[in-house]
C-alpha cells in the first residue's frame, strides 16, 4: 500500500481543484486522520492521561456583578439599593491574603454568611452562595475572569449563546460549534467512540457539526441495546449474533470503513457502559473531610458530604440524628437533576477517553425577584433567592469536582482537568424595578483545574499571584476598574459593564495550552484568532468597536 | 500453475476480483489456499480448474466459500484457476438502488414491481409524478366496516372497551386468539365476541356506557353487532365495557386481538385493550388511522400542531406511491431550511396566546411545503420556481430576519438572508460573491415582511392589512389588534421599509469604494460559462416597484453557473453519494467521474428551456454510471428520517384483509430521530440543513439509538422497550414472510433467512451474503439461552416461533449494511 502522507495528500485534493475542501481534516481516510493530525489534542501526555474540559454553561445570562462583585466600587452599591451584597464588617474586601471561607461548622445553616467573602485582593468578593469556591480558590485552582464579552455584545439569548458557541458573531458563515471542530482537529472525532458528549436534553450548538457525530447522553442507562424478547437472555443471543455478522466481510464502499469503526466502538462502549456505575446506587463519591466543618451530620462516618448532590439524603447534611435541617442543604432540592448530570459527565470524562464534556445550568435570566427578601435593612437579606440558588450549584459543583477527580481519578485527574463555565452575556448594572436585571454585556468567567494558574500566596501571607482578573488591584491586569457612576460598570453603552476580555481569547487558551491544539489549528477553530483588528491573542483594541481588551489570560 | 481472473462483469469498476494463492503441504499433501476480496453486487462467484494451457476450464466443486478456498493439488501441478463471478442484474440493480435514492427504500411489494415493470418505467413513473394517482391527502368519509389487527403480549385477562368521550359506534366480530395471525380457525378466547347472545352475562357495562346494546341494523355478519353509547370518557374497568377472560391469559404468550368497526367522520375514539401494558388499540372512527389524510385536514386548516406535521410528513414518506416526491420535498424543506421555534416565538411577540403562537408557525411550514409539492408536479418545474416560493415564505422571511429589516433612510439592511441566500441556497460559500454583494442583495430584502392579509390576499404581497374583524365593534387600537383581525400571516411588501436608491450586484470595486466593472464567471468554469458578466443593476425605484429588486435578484441568481454547480452538486451528494466536491476546474484535463457528471447537470441546466428544469438534471444523475454502475449500489448512509420510514417500508406488504403488515401512526419516529443525532424536523437551528454524509450522523452512540429502534419496532405491542419505536409502530413480520412463503416457508430456517436477505438487502447480490445467512439462520435455530432448538420444531403462531423471527428480522436490520442505501 502506498503511505499516504498528509502533505502529498493535500497537493493531490489541490490538483483535482478541490484546495478549499480539503482544508479540513474530515476528507482524510479515516484510518490516517489521527496520524496526520497536528497537536497534541487527546493524545496522552506524559503521565499517561489525556487532557480533557467540562464546560457549565449557565444558560439565560448570569449577573456577573452579584458573582465576582466589585464591592470596591461604591457605584455597584448606589445601584443596586436591594440587590447588592454587603461588605463584611469584620472580614472586608480591601483586605490582602487568602480567601474567605466562612466554615459552619455543625451549628449553622450552610448559608447563613450574609456579607460578601473578601477574595484577598483589596477590592472583591465573592457572593456569599459562591463559598466552596473559596477553598478551591485558596489552592491556586481558580481563576475568576470578570469584564468577559465579545464586541459588539447581541443582548439576545438566542444570538448570544450562538455566538459563545460557534465562537462567531451569528450571520458570519460560521455553523458548527466551536468544541466540535477543537475535536475534528484532534483526528480521533470519526474514530474514537466518544470524543465531545455532552449530558442533557439534547446536544449543544457548540458540539454541533455535520463532520461528525459527537454525542449527547440524556440518560447513560438508554445506552444499551434492546431485544425481542427484552430479557438478559435475549440481549445476550443478539449481541453474540451481531458481533458475528459484524466480522463479516464485503466489498469496499465509501462508508464501510466509517461504519466498521463505529460498530466495533458501539460494541466497546455497550461494554464499557456496563461497567461504568451510572446507577444512583453507586453515587457513593464522598467528600475526603469533614465538609464545612459538620462533624456530626448523620452520615458522617469519618468522611464529609456527597459530592453529587441527587437526593435530599445526599444533599450537604441535611440528615442528621437529631432530625432533619435544611438549613444544611448544600444545594437547592431543586438541583438533584443537574447533578445527576453533572455526576454522569463526570464519570464519563473519569472512566472513558471522552476529551471533552459539558452540562447546562438553566434559569439564570434573572429578570425579577433575583433574591428572596429585597427588603431587609442593610441588604441583609440579599444573599438569598434564585440567583444564589443558582450560584450554590455553581460554587458546589466546583468544589465537588475538584475533590472527584482527586480522590477518585481513573483517566482523568483535576491536574488535567479544566472546568469553565460559559454564559452568554451579564445583566444590567442597574437593578429594576422589579428586583432583577435585564440584559447587559459583559459577565464572569470561572475557570477551575488543577493545572489552573490561580492564586498563590507569598511567604508572608500576602499574595505573589491572585486569581482574580480585571476586578481589583494585580486582577485588572491591564485594564484597571474605573470606579463611580462613570466607571467601568456604565463605559458599554453609559449603561453596562465593559468587557475587557474577550470569551474566544479565554477559550483559545484553554484549547491551545490546556488541550494541545497548535497555533494553526486555534486559528481554524477560532476563526479570525490571530488577526490584529480582535486582538484575541494579546492586548490591543478590537476594532469592531474599538473597546481595549487584555488579549489570552494566563490562566493556565 | 497460474492464476488469471476474468473481469466479465466488472467492466465499470475497474477492478476484476483478482486470486491470491498460497501453497501449504497438510499431511503429506500440498493444498492450494485461495483468497479474493468481495467484488460488489455479486450472484455467485464459482471456482474454475484448467488441467493445463489451452485447455478448457471448468468448475471446481468447492464448499461456501467465504472468499477463500482450499483445493487440494493432487495429481495435477500444472493446473490454472481463475475466478468467475456472476453479478446481480443490472437492470436488477437499478432498479433497486432506484428504490433506494429516489425512494424510501423498498417495500416487498414495490421491489416484485420493479422487477416486472423494469427500472426505466420505474423511473418515468417517478419523475412524472403528476401521473400517479395518490389520494393520500383525501378523507374517505362513506361510512364502511373496517378491521383492525393487533397482536401484543397478555398482560392481564381483563379486555375493556371503551370510547374518549361521549359519542356511539358500532363493533362486531370481536376475536381474540392465541399466538400471532388470526385466520379464522383458532378458538375465540372472548365469549360472545361476535354480539350474537344478549350482552350479559358475558360483558359488563359500566355506567358510563349502559345504554350501549345489541343493533341489528349495521351488522358486520350475523344478526347482531354491538352499539357503544358512550356519555363520557372511559379509562378502566369501571369505565367500560369489560368481560373477564377465562382461562386467564398467560403474560409471557402472545395474542392477536381483531375486530370490525363502523367507520364514522365523528371526531371520536374508540379504545379496546387488555388491563395493563399489553394488546391495546386506539383510534379515531374515521378509518383512516395510520393515513395522513385527517392530518392534512388538521394541517389546511391551521390546527395542528409541529408533531402533527411531522407525522404527516412521515406518512407522506411511508406510503406515498409518489415517492421521488417526497424525497425531493425533504430535500427542499433541507435545502431552505428554516426554524419553527423562531417563527413561533415571532407569532408568540404578537400577541397570540397558546396554542396559536404554535398553530401560525406549523401553517408557514406546511403552505412553503404545499407550494412546493404542487410546483413538483409541473413537468418544466426549475430552481427559480422553488428558490422564490422559498423567499415569499413567511417562515423564511422570520427565519432569516428580513421581518423587521429594513433599509429606508439612515436603515442598515440586515445581511442575514442575502448571505445565506448566496452561500446556502444558490451559489455555495465562496463562489461568486464577496462582502459586496451580501451588502447590496441585502438592500433588496428591505421591506420584505409579513402582515395579516385576507385569505384570498395571502399570496399577493401589495394587499392591504385584512379588515375582517371578529368583533367590528370595539373601539381603538384593540379594533385591529392581531387577534381581533380574521385572516391570514402572508407576506406584505412594505414600501417605506425599502431601500428605492440602485443596486449593483455581483461588480468589482475599487479600495475606495468606485465601481468598476462586472464581475466575470471564473475560467474553471470553461464554456460556455467562463468570462461571462455576471452583474446585475437593479435601477433605483420606488413604491410597489421596488419589490421587484428581489424578484430580479432571484430570477438573475437562479441559473448562474455558481447555482447550476452548487445544486448539482448536491444533488448528486443526496442521490450519488457524499463525495462530490465543490470548486472543480472543469477545464483541467485531469477529470473524475464525479467532476464529469457534476459538468453533465450543469449542461443540461444551461441547456433546458427554459433554463434550470429539475427533472433533466435529475435524470442525468440517476442515469449516470455512477448511479447505475456495478460498485454504484449502498455508497450512502441513511439518514434517520431514511433509516425509520425505511426500517417500517422493508416489510410493510398488503396483507388480504385491507391492513398492512407494517404501520406506523407517524408520530413514533419522532423520539427516534430526535435522539439518533438531533434530526428535528421542520426545527433546525442552524441554516445549513441537516447534512447527507455519513460522517455527520453515524457515531456510537447514534449507533446505539439506531440499534435501539430496530429493536423496539419490530417487538409485539406491550413489549417493555415498545415505547422507544411508539405503541404505534408495529411490524408484524410473519405477515411478510407468510406472504412471501407460505404457511409451510415459515418454518424452514433457511428459506426464511433467504427471504429476509432479499427484501432487506437486495443490491449487495446473494453471494456476499453467506455469512449474514449463516448467523440468521444459527439464531433462528438457537433458543435464548443459546440451545438448538430447530425453527421447524416450533408451532407457527407461537409466542416462541413469533419472537425467533422478530429476533432475526431485527438482527439483519440491526447490521452494518442495513444502515446503508
Amino acid at each position: 500500500m502506498n503511505i499516504l502522507t498528509r502533505r502529498s495528500f493535500l497537493s493531490h485534493a489541490t490538483r483535482l481543484g478541490l484546495g478549499a475542501a480539503m482544508a479540513s481534516l474530515t476528507d482524510v481516510p479515516l484510518v490516517l486522520q489521527r496520524a496526520l493530525a497536528e497537536g497534541s489534542i487527546g493524545r496522552p501526555g506524559l503521565n499517561g492521561r489525556v487532557r480533557k474540559l467540562l464546560f457549565l454553561f449557565l444558560r439565560g445570562a448570569n449577573d456577573g456583578l452579584n458573582t465576582v462583585i466589585p464591592v470596591g466600587d461604591p457605584a455597584y452599591y448606589s445601584s443596586r439599593p436591594n440587590l447588592a451584597i454587603p461588605d463584611d464588617p469584620l472580614q472586608p474586601a480591601s483586605r490582602i491574603g487568602t480567601a474567605i471561607f466562612p466554615e459552619s461548622g455543625n451549628a449553622s445553616g450552610i448559608y447563613a454568611h450574609p456579607y460578601s467573602l473578601s477574595l484577598g485582593n483589596g477590592f472583591a468578593g465573592l457572593h456569599p452562595s459562591l463559598k466552596f469556591l473559596s477553598p478551591v480558590y485558596n489552592a491556586g485552582d481558580l481563576a475568576l475572569i470578570h469584564r468577559v464579552g465579545y464586541p459588539r455584545q447581541s443582548r439576545s439569548h438566542f444570538d448570544s449563546q450562538a455566538y459563545w458557541e460557534t465562537g462567531a458573531p451569528s450571520g458570519s458563515g460560521t455553523k458548527d460549534g466551536l468544541l466540535y471542530r477543537a475535536m475534528l482537529e484532534s483526528g480521533l472525532a470519526n474514530t474514537s467512540p466518544l470524543t465531545g458528549v455532552t449530558v442533557g436534553t439534547s446536544l449543544p450548538m457548540i458540539l454541533r457539526g455535520s463532520k461528525a457525530a459527537m454525542m449527547n447522553i440524556g440518560d447513560p442507562t438508554r445506552y444499551g441495546l434492546l431485544s425481542i424478547p427484552n430479557t438478559a437472555a435475549a440481549k445476550a443471543k443478539m449481541s453474540a449474533a451481531l458481533e458475528s455478522a459484524d466480522r463479516a466481510r464485503f466489498a469496499g464502499k465509501r462508508d464501510r470503513e466509517l461504519l466498521e469503526l463505529q460498530y466495533r466502538n458501539l460494541s466497546g462502549t455497550l461494554d464499557l457502559f456496563a461497567d461504568l456505575k451510572f446507577a444512583e446506587a453507586d453515587n457513593t463519591f464522598r467528600d475526603d473531610v469533614a465538609t464545612d466543618g459538620d462533624t456530626d451530620w448523620a452520615n458522617a462516618n469519618g468522611g464529609g458530604y456527597f459530592l453529587f448532590p441527587t437526593n435530599n439524603d445526599k444533599n450537604g447534611g441535611w440528615k442528621r440524628t437529631s432530625g432533619n435541617r435544611a438549613d444544611k442543604y448544600v444545594v437547592p432540592t431543586s438541583s438533584y437533576d443537574y447533578f445527576t448530570r453533572l455526576k454522569t459527565a463526570s464519570i464519563l470524562l473519569n472512566d472513558t477517553d471522552a476529551i471533552v464534556s459539558g452540562v447546562s445550568i438553566d434559569g439564570w435570566d434573572t429578570h425579577s425577584n433575583q433574591v428572596d427578601d429585597k427588603n431587609t435593612a442593610a441588604g441583609l437579606g440579599a444573599h438569598t433567592g434564585s440567583h444564589a440558588g443558582l450560584l450554590r450549584r455553581v460554587g458546589w459543583t466546583m468544589y465537588a469536582l475538584q475533590k472527584h477527580f482527586t480522590k477518585y481519578s481513573n483517566k482523568c485527574h483535576w491536574d488535567d482537568l479544566v472546568v469553565v463555565t460559559l454564559s452568554e452575556f451579564g445583566r444590567t448594572s442597574i437593578e429594576n424595578s422589579d428586583g432583577g436585571t435585564d440584559h447587559a454585556e459583559a459577565s464572569v468567567m470561572m475557570v477551575a483545574g488543577g493545572g489552573v494558574r490561580g492564586f498563590e500566596p507569598d511567604a508572608l501571607g500576602g499574595v505573589r499571584r491572585t486569581g482574580v482578573w480585571n476586578c481589583g488591584g494585580d486582577g485588572d491586569r491591564v485594564v484597571p476598574w474605573m470606579t463611580g457612576p462613570t466607571g467601568s460598570m456604565f463605559r458599554a453603552s453609559g449603561r453596562y459593564l465593559q468587557r475587557n476580555t474577550d470569551y474566544r481569547s479565554v477559550l483559545g487558551k484553554l484549547i491551545r495550552d490546556h488541550l494541545g491544539a497548535t497555533q494553526p489549528q486555534l486559528d481554524r477553530i477560532i476563526p479570525g484568532y490571530s488577526s490584529p483588528e480582535d486582538s484575541l491573542a494579546s492586548k490591543g483594541v478590537q476594532s469592531r468597536d474599538n473597546t481595549t481588551v487584555i488579549g489570552e489570560p494566563e490562566v493556565v | 500453475m497460474a492464476l488469471a481472473a476474468v473481469p466479465s462483469v466488472f467492466a465499470d469498476s475497474g477492478s476484476a476480483p483478482s486470486l491470491s494463492a498460497s501453497l501449504r503441504t497438510v499431511e503429506g499433501v500440498e493444498r492450494l489456499g485461495l483468497r479474493f476480496e468481495p467484488q460488489p453486487a455479486i450472484e455467485a462467484y464459482e471456482l474454475q480448474a484448467s488441467p493445463g494451457l489451452g485447455l478448457p476450464f471448468q468448475p471446481v466443486p468447492v464448499g461456501p466459500s467465504d472468499f477463500q478456498w482450499t483445493v487440494s493439488l493432487g495429481s495435477d501441478p500444472a493446473a490454472m484457476y481463475r475466478l468467475e463471478a456472476r453479478g446481480l442484474d443490472a437492470d436488477v440493480l437499478w432498479g433497486t438502488t432506484l428504490l433506494q435514492r429516489i425512494a424510501y427504500g423498498p417495500t416487498p411489494d414495490e421491489l416484485d414491481r420493479v422487477r416486472r415493470i423494469g427500472p426505466e418505467a420505474y423511473l418515468q413513473e417517478q419523475i412524472r409524478a403528476e401521473a400517479v394517482p395518490e389520494t393520500l391527502d383525501v378523507v374517505d368519509t362513506a361510512p364502511r366496516w373496517q378491521k383492525v389487527v393487533i397482536t401484543g403480549t397478555g398482560s392481564s385477562s381483563k379486555l375493556y372497551i371503551y370510547m374518549d368521550g361521549s359519542g356511539d359506534a358500532y363493533l362486531d366480530d370481536l376475536r381474540l386468539v392465541a399466538g400471532v395471525g388470526d385466520d379464522g380457525s383458532k378458538p375465540n378466547l372472548l365469549r360472545n365476541g361476535d354480539f350474537e347472545a344478549s350482552l350479559a352475562p358475558d360483558w359488563t357495562l359500566s355506567s358510563n356506557l349502559v345504554s350501549s346494546a345489541r343493533s341489528a341494523s349495521i351488522v358486520h355478519s350475523g344478526d347482531a353487532s354491538l352499539h357503544l353509547v358512550s356519555t363520557e370518557a372511559g379509562e378502566s374497568q369501571s369505565s367500560s365495557i369489560f368481560q373477564t377472560i377465562t382461562p386467564s391469559l398467560s403474560a409471557s404468550q402472545t395474542y392477536t386481538l381483531s375486530y370490525w368497526y363502523w367507520t364514522s367522520d365523528k371526531s371520536a375514539r374508540l379504545t379496546i385493550r387488555l388491563s395493563g401494558s399489553g394488546i391495546a388499540s386506539t383510534h379515531d372512527l374515521s378509518g383512516s388511522q395510520n393515513n395522513p389524510a385527517p392530518l392534512f385536514g388538521k394541517l389546511k386548516t391551521a390546527q395542528a400542531t409541529l408533531a402533527d406535521l411531522r407525522a404527516w410528513h412521515v406518512l407522506r414518506a411511508v406510503q406515498s406511491p409518489r415517492q421521488l416526491h417526497e424525497v425531493l420535498r425533504q430535500f427542499l424543506e433541507n435545502h431552505f431550511v428554516t426554524e419553527y421555534t423562531k417563527t413561533r416565538d415571532y407569532f408568540d411577540g404578537r400577541g397570540y396566546d397558546s396554542p396559536l403562537p404554535e398553530r401560525l408557525a406549523v401553517r408557514t411550514e406546511f403552505v412553503e411545503n404545499q407550494r412546493w409539492r404542487e410546483v413538483l408536479l409541473r413537468p418544466a418545474v426549475t430552481f427559480h420556481d422553488l428558490l422564490k416560493i422559498s423567499a415569499e415564505s413567511p417562515a423564511m422571511i422570520i427565519y432569516l430576519d428580513t421581518v423587521t429589516s429594513r433599509g429606508d433612510g439612515k436603515y442598515v439592511a440586515n445581511e442575514n438572508y442575502a448571505r445565506e441566500l448566496c452561500e446556502l441556497f444558490c451559489f455555495g460559500v465562496d463562489n461568486g460573491y464577496d462582502q459586496q454583494d451580501i451588502v447590496e442583495i441585502s438592500k433588496v430584502w428591505s421591506g420584505w415582511r409579513l402582515e395579516l392579509l385576507d385569505a384570498a390576499n395571502e399570496f399577493n404581497p401589495l394587499a392591504a392589512r385584512s379588515t375582517n374583524y371578529v368583533n367590528p365593534a370595539v373601539t381603538g387600537s384593540a379594533l385591529n389588534s392581531n387577534t381581533n383581525v380574521v385572516g391570514v400571516w402572508g407576506f406584505k411588501y412594505r414600501t417605506d421599509r425599502h431601500n428605492n436608491a440602485a443596486k449593483h450586484l455581483f461588480h468589482e470595486w475599487d479600495a475606495n469604494g468606485n465601481r468598476l466593472g462586472g464581475k466575470k464567471v471564473p475560467d474553471r468554469f470553461g464554456a460556455p460559462w467562463a468570462g461571462r458578466d455576471y452583474s446585475l443593476s437593479l435601477p433605483a425605484r420606488s413604491g410597489n416597484a421596488g419589490m421587484q429588486d428581489g424578484y430580479d435578484t432571484l430570477r438573475h441568481m437562479a441559473d448562474q453557473p455558481f447555482t447550476q454547480e452548487y445544486i448539482s452538486v448536491k444533488l448528486c451528494r443526496l442521490l450519488v453519494h457524499d463525495g462530490f466536491a465543490h470548486g472543480y476546474d472543469f477545464t483541467d484535463a485531469e477529470t473524475s467521474p464525479e467532476e464529469e457528471l457534476v459538468h453533465q447537470c450543469m449542461t443540461v441546466w444551461e441547456t433546458s428551456t427554459p433554463k434550470g428544469q429539475l427533472r433533466p438534471v435529475l435524470e442525468t444523475i440517476v442515469r449516470s454510471d455512477l448511479f447505475r454502475g456495478h460498485g454504484g449500489s449502498l455508497q450512502k448512509i441513511k439518514t434517520p428520517l431514511e433509516f425509520a420510514v425505511s426500517t417500517v417500508r422493508a416489510l410493510r406488504v398488503g396483507l388480504s384483509d385491507g391492513s398492512f403488515s407494517a404501520e406506523t401512526d407517524g408520530y413514533g419516529l419522532y423520539n427516534f430521530m430526535n435522539r439518533a443525532g438531533r434530526m428535528r424536523l421542520f426545527d433546525r437551528a442552524e441554516p445549513d440543513g441537516y447534512p447527507e454524509d455519513a460522517g455527520g450522523w453515524i457515531s456510537a452512540g447514534t449507533l446505539a439509538e439506531r440499534l435501539r429502534f430496530i429493536e423496539s419496532a419490530l417487538m409485539p405491542a406491550g413489549m417493555s422497550g415498545k415505547d422507544d419505536a411508539g405503541s404505534n409502530t408495529r411490524v408484524n413480520v410473519l405477515g411478510v414472510l407468510q406472504s412471501r412463503l407460505g404457511t409451510d416457508g415459515i418454518r424452514d430456517s433457511g428459506r426464511v433467512a433467504d427471504t429476509l436477505l432479499r427484501l432487506l438487502f437486495p443490491a449487495e447480490g446473494k453471494a456476499n451474503l453467506e455469512a449474514y445467512r449463516k448467523v440468521a439462520i444459527d439464531f433462528l435455530d438457537t433458543t435464548d439461552s443459546g440451545t438448538i432448538s430447530p425453527l421447524s420444531s416450533l408451532t407457527v403462531g407461537s409466542t416462541a416461533h413469533d419472537q425467533r423471527i422478530r429476533g432475526a428480522a431485527a438482527l439483519l436490520m440491526s447490521t452494518q449494511r442495513f444502515q446503508e442505501q
